[in-house]
């Protein structure tokens, strides 16, 4: 990508319009382009100035009695599905993780280690996931639908298991990248946590090490005797528990 | 029609703030802001069968919107600008006159200076074109997307993007390098 293409890709990518394959490309081009850099940081000023020292005008209590007075009870209980939304929810805040925390690990390793460069991959594909639309592209809580949808996408299938039993339900799938790969991922979710789980070859996992990135979590664990990457914002509890569940399965 | 009111009062209450936010922007003062946004929740009670679905936070927000424009153009162009600078310049005083008041030595200065850096932006927000004004707190406050924006000013995305983007130009070339935020990066 040269850098006239990219420059009207800036403010789209930076506010995350762009789509997976897009991001990607753009990031690319980031590693490479001091002045598209310069000019994604020069955004994140203007936007965390505005964010920190603007004043968001609160309703006054007034107007909310006012409009609480003048609307008749409400009669039944929502019926907006919880999955849509939770994703809905997912995808409005984490709009801003996208934007802000994608920032910061695209070019502070370059030069890095792979282990360094896998687990920006893996953070930056968790945090697209979040923001888009949704974060898989072959829904279904029945593994027998998600596991052939790999077939001739990746040189491996993964395993799949469903552990809702276990509190850990199986959203779907989707394909993503890391590092020049294309790796599955399996989306699981607990409660309110979207849990992403990136299968990878053993070459792919290099000196990757867990780690944490603005209250995100990454770690590894093994899958069906593959190294498995493991994103998500669980705390430690939950997580151990999860990559117990996974290392059991079989 | 009460069925539809109860849904729209729930939705208006939900995006309170922001539609208080976004009047208050576009009509520089509370009362004016807070009218509006009544206007609003009566009008989109009103025509809540009209509602075709998709985002209900934009469609509630176009209609808060358009309430404020209709106070604007009561109130005309002239007066609009000076409203909007006497109340800035009134607030921005008082705050600071507020945060002298309390506190010690240390924490007066951090506190004066948000202040100070409050009423600065400010300042310079509200010196923007409103159709910039307006995109960027979308944008940027109210973490609106391309599409949700379009929906509320009742534009083209292509319209969305261009104001973004030249709103952000001018308000970078008037506010001067920024200076750097203590950020909690993963660096």
């Amino acid at each position: 990508m040269d850098c006239s293409s990219a420059r009207d890709l800036l403010a789209p990518y930076f506010d995350g319009e762009l789509d997976r394959a897009a991001s990607r490309e753009f990031e690319a081009h980031l590693d490479d382009c001091a002045d598209c850099r310069a000019a994604l940081i020069e955004l994140d000023a203007l936007r965390r100035t505005l964010r920190t020292d603007l004043p968001r005008y609160a309703a006054p209590q007034a107007l909310r009695e006012r409009i609480r007075a003048e609307t008749p009870k409400p009669v039944a209980a929502r019926s907006r599905p919880s999955r849509q939304r939770w994703l809905a929810l997912a995808a409005s805040w984490a709009i801003a993780f996208v934007a802000g925390a994608a920032l910061v690990p695209l070019w502070s390793s370059h030069g890095g280690n792979v282990g360094e460069q896998t687990a920006r991959d893996l953070f930056a594909g968790h945090w697209r996931a979040l923001a888009a639309t949704s974060p898989v592209d072959v829904v279904s809580t029945d593994r027998h639908t998600v596991k052939p949808w790999f077939a001739g996408k990746v040189a491996q299938a993964p395993l799949v298991q469903d552990f809702a039993d276990r509190g850990f339900s199986l959203v779907g799938g989707r394909i993503d990248y890391v590092g020049s790969a294309r790796v599955p991922v399996l989306v699981y979710r607990h409660g309110q946590h979207l849990i992403d789980v990136f299968v990878l070859a053993q070459n792919e996992v290099g000196m990757l090490a867990a780690t944490e990135r603005q209250g995100y979590w990454l770690d590894v664990v093994t899958l069906g005797g593959l190294p498995a990457a493991i994103v998500s914002d669980m705390d430690a509890s939950e997580r151990t528990r999860f990559a117990q569940v996974l290392a059991a399965a079989n | 029609m009460s069925a539809a009111q109860a849904l729209v009062g729930d939705l208006a209450l939900r995006h309170l703030d922001a539609a208080y936010n976004l009047g208050r922007w576009l009509l520089g003062n509370e009362q004016d802001a807070a009218d509006a946004v009544h206007d609003a929740f009566v009008r989109a009670a009103r025509s809540a069968d009209t509602y075709a679905g998709g985002n209900a936070r934009a469609w509630w927000l176009a209609i808060v919107r358009n309430c404020c424009l209709a106070r604007l153009s009561a109130r005309g162009t002239e007066q609009r600008h000076v409203a909007i600078d006497q109340v800035a310049a009134e607030q921005g005083r008082d705050a600071a006159d507020a945060l002298l008041a309390q506190g010690d030595a240390g924490d007066v200065e951090d506190r004066l200076d948000h202040a100070q850096r409050s009423a600065w932006i400010r300042r310079h927000l509200e010196n923007l074109p409103m159709e910039f004004r307006e995109t960027l707190i979308l944008r940027e406050i109210e973490e609106l997307s391309y599409r949700e924006i379009a929906d509320v000013l009742q534009a083209p995305i292509g319209t969305v993007m261009s104001r973004l983007a030249r709103g952000r130009a001018l308000l970078q070339k008037s506010l001067g390098p920024l200076r750097p935020n203590e950020v909690k990066h993963g660096l």
